[in-house]
């Protein structure tokens, strides 16, 4: 972005200047600021205050509204669907995130710098396909990947049968395996994306100084690619565990969270209870963890993130 | 001999990968242009473009496609205003709290949807600003606020303040010197922010499932969950063709976006850490 002018101040001014311009910068930055408090920050707190009510849409509590204190807090800790929820999560983050997206990317964007270099050509249809995938939206994802899966006439199905295998009933047995290979199919694009503009940023001269060492590929890899995008690595994988945690639509618009709990991610249990059990005060509560949990990954990621720039 | 072996262990990589990530797609693709298509993936024997008539005459797609367009491109417009005010007024704002402002915002961006989809929908009935476009637009305009304001803040930074100073000096008001110096040279960075608001809302599909009940003002992607939850089922033949239709749809202006604007993905989404 070439020179960079943050912090720094006018050459002509004096203290009355900057208090009249401060004015005037206030009121830029005015409207946005009013948005963002009333339609973003006032819903986190009006979370807190929902959550501590028996706010539903059917039943007695539709009609009488009540302040009931921690007592969604406490139904909270006792509900065994809630832990089921978050052993999912973090199934589905681990398998879908940390590992798949993560090392699938890292390993791609290394292939595709590989054969640009050498000259084998290809790579620019695979990367075409990958970022495809990432583009496309989380629903519409979800409906192929439901096509995909299916039992009797699904592609996958086809393919087994045609190298002479028996079927898998995908979303029956391996429901959780199968989602996570939809999500690292979804997401693999932005991790090669993040690899890919770290290894440009290595200078060509590293690797020349190390061949000329006598370093095969591989040992230049071990030891200089990987110890340099090191930093960014952290700062990949904490952003793709946050992604992961807080989507859900793939999930159900495959499963629907089934069968029974069994892919039923923290998010996607906030949604059911919400608004198919029609408990908003319940489903707050679940959405408040869901926030403090966030709030964690985000200052972890900030702290990554000053640290390193 | 040994590049020949390398040459077939890359080509073996890369069809491996290519099925994986190929396949869903094409079948998508390929759906679109068969009258009966089914789940598993088929080259049409006889392509046809009847899917795309009969979205629009028997499943009511233009009032979904004008309901996304409008509320993409009044947020759009929205957006644009407001964080290009914002951000030009952060960049230019001398004070040591800066730094904090610009990190609380970068903060509030890690918060997902699904932490406050349901404190949205809550606050939203109680304003009664469910089932109307004035709420999901302004829902979608906040939401985008703390992304965008922090990446014009960025290309702000990069406009020498010398240029503003100058022309104060020779007598133009603020907000004069605003718009005819300080914003055409930032137009390539609010065009920026113009596409990725658009893009953001066009595919946004977490809130408004929770905001929007009424038919007539469903946009794509709530017609698209209507279309996959009603179109299945044990006793209804699965009408893949129109569902993978309007998919089709969903997905096109965000492929077109992203050819033009691909190289401020990044960028935006690592929050600077990479130059």
């Amino acid at each position: 972005m070439g020179k960079r002018y943050r912090n720094a101040s006018y050459p002509h001014q004096n203290e009355c200047d900057i208090v009249r311009r401060s004015r005037y910068l206030f009121w830029g930055f005015l409207p946005a600021g009013i948005l963002i408090v009333l339609f973003f920050i006032t819903p986190a707190i009006w979370g807190v205050y929902s959550s501590m009510t028996n706010m539903a849409l059917v039943g007695k509590a539709a009609r009488h509204l009540q302040f009931i204190g921690f007592q969604n807090y406490l139904k909270l800790i006792t509900d065994s669907a809630f832990f089921t929820a978050i052993m999912n999560s973090v199934k589905y983050v681990v398998g879908g995130a940390i590992i798949g997206q993560f090392l699938l990317g890292l390993g791609l964007a290394l292939l595709l710098e590989y054969t640009e270099k050498k000259g084998i050509k290809g790579g620019n249809v695979v990367y075409g396909f990958v970022m495809l995938a990432w583009l496309t939206p989380a629903l519409v994802s979800g409906f192929e990947w439901g096509a995909m899966y299916d039992y009797y006439y699904g592609t996958l199905n086809n393919i087994l049968k045609l190298l002479g295998l028996s079927k898998i009933n995908w979303l029956g047995k391996t429901p959780m395996l199968a989602v996570i290979i939809a999500n690292i199919w979804q997401g693999t694009a932005f991790s090669m994306m993040v690899f890919d503009s770290a290894l440009k940023t290595i200078p060509v001269e590293l690797y020349e100084a190390a061949k000329m060492d006598g370093a095969s590929h591989w040992q230049s890899i071990r030891y200089i690619t990987l110890p340099l995008i090191k930093n960014i690595a952290i700062i990949d994988l904490i952003n793709i565990t946050m992604v992961t945690f807080g989507v859900f639509l793939m999930i159900m618009a495959i499963t629907n969270g089934g069968p029974g709990m069994k892919t039923t991610t923290l998010s996607l249990y906030a949604y059911r209870a919400a608004f198919e059990n029609y408990r908003i005060g319940y489903g707050c509560s679940i959405a408040m963890v869901l926030l403090a949990i966030n709030l964690i990954f985000g200052f972890t990621y900030l702290k990554v993130l000053k640290k390193i720039s | 001999m040994q590049r020949k072996a390398q040459l077939i262990l890359v080509y073996f990589i890369f069809i491996a990968i290519l099925i994986y990530f190929s396949l869903p797609s094409l079948w998508l693709f390929l759906s679109v242009f068969n009258a009966h298509a089914a789940p598993f993936i088929e080259i049409p024997k006889k392509p046809t473009l009847i899917n795309f008539v009969k979205v629009f005459k028997d499943y009511n797609f233009s009032t979904y496609l004008f309901n996304s367009v409008f509320v993409s491109t009044i947020t759009m417009i929205l957006v644009t205003l407001t964080a290009s005010l914002a951000g030009y007024s952060l960049s230019r704002w001398q004070s040591k709290y800066k730094n904090h402002i610009i990190y609380s915002i970068l903060l509030l961006r890690t918060i997902p949807t699904s932490a406050t989809m349901i404190p949205i929908y809550s606050l939203m009935r109680t304003l009664h600003l469910r089932n109307s476009y004035l709420g999901l637009i302004l829902i979608y305009t906040a939401g985008q606020l703390p992304f965008l304001i922090w990446l014009i803040e960025q290309f702000f930074d990069t406009i020498p303040p010398e240029m503003e100073e100058a022309a104060w000096i020779d007598g133009s008001s603020y907000l004069r010197t605003l718009f005819s110096i300080v914003m055409p040279i930032a137009k390539p960075g609010i065009a920026v922010i113009a596409i990725l608001s658009f893009r953001a809302a066009w595919s946004e599909s977490v809130l408004v499932l929770v905001l929007i009940d009424s038919e007539h003002l469903q946009t794509i992607p709530r017609a698209f969950y209507e279309a996959i939850r009603t179109m299945g089922g044990s006793y209804i033949e699965y009408r893949y063709e129109i569902v993978a239709t309007m998919g089709l749809f969903f997905l096109l202006p965000l492929m077109i976006i992203f050819l033009i604007t691909h190289k401020y993905f990044v960028k935006g989404m690592l929050g600077g850490a990479i130059k």
